[in-house]
């Protein structure tokens, strides 16, 4: 269309614009219509189709009226998308997203009230199937045995088709069988073919059903006795008749199990395919191994954990004003030596900070106050020499953000050393504090490392972004030379910033973390990605890593958030935010195949900020509170079922900022006390209770 | 004696008769507090103001997910809102008015700023504006069907495209892009841009136009943020914040026509229904200025009760401004009346933190 073609249309429509009106009146807009030639539309990705619209009125007569003729961006695009006042259109639809879409046309009126809509389904099929393929079938089974069977399903565009429904067929059903899942049971010796098909596409498979040479099985566990949450390692063993193991014979797991109580939970545990079994509640369980008809089973006891503890108050430095977001507690230096602090931000309110002497936890004092341009302080952190603080700004008035560098050498004298809001305007909302370096995470979208060796004048060094499509990012903790991020829908990503200098003294700690036997690559001005662990619920919001003190297995704890009632849709609206989620244990042995092995979930209220110390796991729960969880020996399974919770504290205040409502931000663990924020009430000190004493007293 | 009491009396009913106009009229105003996740629904009885509603918006409820343009469709029916923070992406948000119900929501691009919705075409275009995503990202306007809520294209005109507004006729959308300086027209039909000009006086080197990377950028210091038409529809009112004035944009000639130098940091601005005031907001020394459009002269500068000047709505009868104001830190954002007769402030209303977008609704006798 050139320009005098362009301008002559939009003249035309302009002027037809305000005279259309009345026509339109005349013909009654009620009985307007729209319609499409053909009447639905089934189109494959990247094909074009012609489709001829036309208005008309009840008696089938063409209305000349313009009109609008579109689709959703990026499913369906089409051409014109405006027709001329003839009120018929031939519209060419091209394809780009699969699934169900609507071709719409809606007619120009200056009243909104006037204006007529058509819709036409286009149908746009996922691409063909291309192939169905066995994932490392079985060759020989054996007689009296059940096998799974695993499929993958390609397209023709290469796409891994999880929405396929793959049938699994055996060629001799009275031989072996499928179960509606997969399973084929062998029934008798001999050779068949199974086949997967889907659509119209097949795979075939032979295999050997082979005489079992099980006569026997004998079970064993090291352990006969375990409190609940302690992983019992089964072993099964098949033998032939001559007391011989068969090694290559699968053996199914299970569990019965009789709970000890009069009133109250029920038995439950769980036994995997490995053999790993763990219990809920305390009872008498039986586990069994079978195989070919052949069962042994072994009874353990299992009795309750009793780690149950309480914990007390020893402080607390109430916040009555404003919300309070996340905290940091260190040692004071030079002549505050043997004094102890903690600063905590705010949430929504003036850009403060607040600094506390807690060198008497019973006696928690204000000491400064430190006001940035912002509205929240979300996340505050200090250098490992206790002589920075870190701050970051969200809701700066000039918009530019950043984040703020403290001297807090002198804690009562805290003072502004620098700003730095580079290219980090769009607000920083966490950060964390290693090495002279800052990690802080930039608009949501990166996290950018800043060197502050001269805290005066910070210098970016690099920046680390996924590649993915909407990636996003909220959190970044630092350990041993890896970044730790959690990028909602990307998950944790483990990042090597230069991982720990391989001498004798690191070797320990290198030799039992699987990230860093391979981290030493990357560095401060090159991080680079060593593995990640997705979350397909997009709540990744924090990450922790946690080397077991007592099994020596690495793991990286990932914790959700999640505002399943606060919600996105209008039904949502006005509802009270009651967040839910939990911890995630994700067993690092094999860095390329992370799997999560154990679960730590309150049921009813939200997963926030986390810190390990040692074996003991402290989390803030939102309305739930501080929980301390034993996370000592084998993770697996529901870990909150399995008694392994040790203690809980609510902080609230009748003075809070919502008066008497527990909503923990982040706890710290710090010289025998457990420091926690609470977004309503402040900051607070508690300890375990020391029974005896309780006891004596 | 008697003729004076008279004369007065007289004069009394004449200034009641002038006044009363506007006396028993109720002005309803829709504004946002950008860091609050609220909407602030305030009423103006011709006196006083008062905050009818603070309508609570989002859906994380520990993050600020930043309300930031607001606008009312042409019959009144409905607001909409674009709520610059998402993961990763911002999104429209469709509400009842007078109900304040949530509608619907579409997901768009990175932090959608200023929209409206075209009394012509009935569709929504706003810009993403991508505020924090560095100088070298050309950003788009999004077209959205705003009875279905689905965004139907994405026109890309600059880097950090800011203010926008249609024409009256609702034909023609325009846009002003920060870090490109430019102004840009979009056809509202046939969803093109058609002519873009620079806002400075100079034609910016180095500038490449529609290219979607611009490596070599060099900020410019016009940096535009706000454009808006006169009522005839001849002339665009273009607000360069960097260079502290205001362009007049002759929309046939498609050329400058003058320029109004300003006091430091303008913002934002409006034209009065009745052709006659600029309205324009100082964001860098908290005032909000009123000009004599045939002049060209500023005829007032009233201070107003923030730090932070935003935005301005005039009512349809070209009698009062609203101004929101955005405050700092802990301070609530202000809505502040001013007189366009009187030039005068004549109250203001206490909202949410960082006030920012404003709209106007309706006048009720």
């Amino acid at each position: 269309m050139n320009k005098y073609t362009a301008t002559l249309l939009s003249l035309i429509l302009t002027s037809f614009l305000f005279a259309q009106d009345e026509a339109v009146e005349e013909a009654e807009k009620d009985s307007l219509y729209f319609f499409f030639e053909p009447e639905e539309l089934t189109i494959e990705v990247g094909d074009s189709a012609r489709v001829r619209i036309t208005l008309v009125n009840q008696n089938g007569e063409n209305v000349e009226n313009p009109f609008y003729i579109y689709g959703r961006r990026r499913a369906i695009t089409t051409s014109p998308r405006l027709s001329d006042s003839s009120g018929v259109a031939m519209v060419t639809v091209k394809a780009f997203k699969p699934g169900s879409h609507e071709l719409s046309a809606r007619s120009i009126t200056k009243k909104r009230e006037d204006r007529v809509r058509g819709t036409m389904p286009v149908e746009i099929p996922y691409p063909p199937l291309k192939s169905v393929t066995f994932v490392d079938p079985a060759e020989t089974i054996y007689e009296g045995t059940t096998v799974s069977f695993k499929t993958v399903v390609h397209d023709e565009a290469g796409l891994v088709r999880k929405d396929a429904v793959v049938t699994l067929l055996s060629g001799e059903p009275r031989v072996a069988d499928f179960d509606p899942f997969g399973n084929l049971s062998a029934k008798f010796k001999g050779r068949i073919t199974v086949e997967a098909s889907v659509e119209n596409i097949t795979a075939t498979h032979t295999l050997r059903i082979v005489s079992n040479p099980v006569r026997g099985m004998s079970l064993s566990s090291p352990e006969e006795d375990a409190r609940t949450g302690d992983v019992i390692q089964f072993s099964a063993t098949p033998l032939t008749r001559s007391g011989k193991a068969v090694s290559d014979v699968p053996v199914k797991y299970s569990w019965t199990g009789v709970a000890e109580y009069g009133i109250g939970l029920p038995a439950n545990a769980q036994v995997t395919q490995a053999g790993k079994f763990v219990a809920e509640t305390a009872g008498i369980y039986t586990v069994r191994a079978t195989t070919g008809g052949f069962t042994a089973s072994k009874s353990v006891k299992v009795i309750p954990r009793e780690v149950k503890s309480e914990m007390e108050l020893v402080g607390h430095g109430l916040v009555p004003s404003v919300a309070t977001s996340d905290l940091w507690v260190w040692p004071g230096i030079g002549k505050y030596a043997g004094k102890d602090f903690a600063v905590t931000g705010t949430w929504g309110a003036n850009g403060d900070a607040y600094f506390w002497d807690v060198t008497d936890p019973s006696n928690i004092v204000p000491i400064d106050t430190i006001t940035v341009d912002a509205r929240t302080v979300n996340d505050v952190k200090v250098s490992e020499d206790g002589k920075v603080c870190v701050i970051t700004r969200e809701g700066a008035s000039n918009r530019k953000n950043g984040i703020v560098i403290l001297d807090v050498s002198d804690p009562y004298n805290v003072e502004i050393l620098s700003e730095f809001n580079d290219d980090l305007t769009g607000g920083v909302h966490n950060v964390f504090v290693y090495q002279n370096h800052v990690f802080a995470v930039n608009n949501g979208r990166k996290f950018d490392i800043i060197n502050i060796e001269n805290p005066r004048e910070p210098v970016r060094v690099s920046v680390f972004e996924l590649k993915t499509p909407g990636h996003s990012i909220h959190d970044v903790w630092v350990v041993d030379g890896i970044a730790y991020s959690s990028n909602w829908t990307d998950g944790v990503q483990m990042v090597d910033v230069g991982g720990l200098p391989f001498i004798e003294r690191n070797l320990p700690m290198i030799q039992s973390n699987p990230l860093l036997q391979v981290a030493g690559k990357g560095n401060f001005r090159n991080p680079i990605s060593i593995t990640y662990k997705e979350d397909q619920t997009g709540r990744n919001h924090a990450a922790f890593p946690f080397l077991s003190q007592s099994t020596g297995k690495f793991h990286v704890i990932a914790g959700d958030e999640w505002f399943p009632f606060g919600g996105s849709d209008a039904e949502a609206v006005g509802n009270i935010s009651n967040p839910r989620g939990g911890y995630h244990f994700i067993d690092m042995t094999d860095i390329h195949n992370p799997e999560e092995v154990a679960l730590y979930q309150v049921p009813e209220a939200g997963s926030h900020n986390l810190w390990v110390q040692g074996d003991t796991l402290y989390t803030a729960y939102y309305q739930g509170g501080l929980r301390v969880v034993d996370i000592s020996g084998e993770l697996l399974g529901d870990i909150y079922k399995q008694g392994r919770e040790i203690a809980f504290f609510h902080g609230y205040s009748p003075d809070g900022y919502i008066p008497n409502a527990p909503n923990a931000w982040g706890p710290q663990p710090y010289k025998g006390l457990v420091y926690f924020s609470d977004m309503n009430s402040g900051l607070y000190a508690v300890r375990f209770v020391d029974k005896e004493k309780k006891e004596t007293d | 004696m008697r003729r004076l009491k008279r004369r007065i009396n007289v004069l009394f009913l004449l200034t009641i008769f002038l006044i009363s106009p506007s006396l028993g009229r109720d002005y309803y105003i829709y504004a946002t507090a950008e860091s609050e996740d609220e909407v602030a629904l305030v009423r103006f009885d011709g006196k006083k103001i008062h905050v009818e509603k603070r309508i609570p918006v989002g859906v994380w409820p520990i993050e600020i997910e930043g309300p930031h343009g607001i606008n009312v469709s042409p019959d009144g029916e409905y607001w909409y809102l674009s709520m610059a923070h998402g993961i990763p992406f911002g999104h429209l948000y469709k509400y009842r008015t007078g109900s304040d119900e949530l509608v619907d929501r579409v997901e768009l691009g990175l932090f959608p700023a200023t929209l409206q919705v075209s009394p012509a075409t009935g569709l929504l275009y706003v810009v993403n504006f991508n505020l924090h995503g560095g100088h070298d990202e050309v950003s788009t306007v999004s077209i959205v069907d705003p009875e279905e809520m689905v965004e139907i294209d994405r026109v890309e005109t600059g880097i950090m495209p800011h203010g926008s507004r249609l024409l009256n006729n609702g034909l023609k959308h325009y846009s002003v892009a920060m870090m490109s300086a430019k102004l840009y027209e979009l056809d509202a039909m046939r969803m093109e841009i058609t002519r873009t000009l620079s806002t400075g006086k100079h034609e910016m080197k180095k500038m490449g136009g529609m290219k979607h990377k611009m490596g070599d950028h060099s900020m410019p210091k016009e940096k535009p943020t706000w454009v808006y038409p006169h009522p005839n529809d001849k002339f665009l009112y273009v607000v360069n914040n960097g260079t502290d004035e205001v362009v007049e944009v002759d929309v046939e000639r498609w050329v400058i026509t003058r320029r109004f130098q300003t006091e430091k940091g303008p913002y934002n601005c409006e034209v009065s229904r009745d052709g006659k005031k600029l309205v324009v907001t100082y964001k860098s020394v908290a005032k909000t200025a009123v000009w004599d459009i045939d002049s060209g002269k500023e005829l007032a500068k009233i201070k107003n009760t923030r730090k932070v000047t935003h935005g301005v709505v005039i009512s349809p009868d070209s009698k009062f401004a609203f101004v929101s104001v955005e405050g700092i830190g802990s301070e609530p954002g202000s809505v502040d009346v001013i007189d366009l007769s009187s030039l005068k402030l004549v109250d203001q209303a206490d909202i949410g933190k960082q006030a920012g977008g404003i709209a106007f609704w309706k006048m009720e006798n």
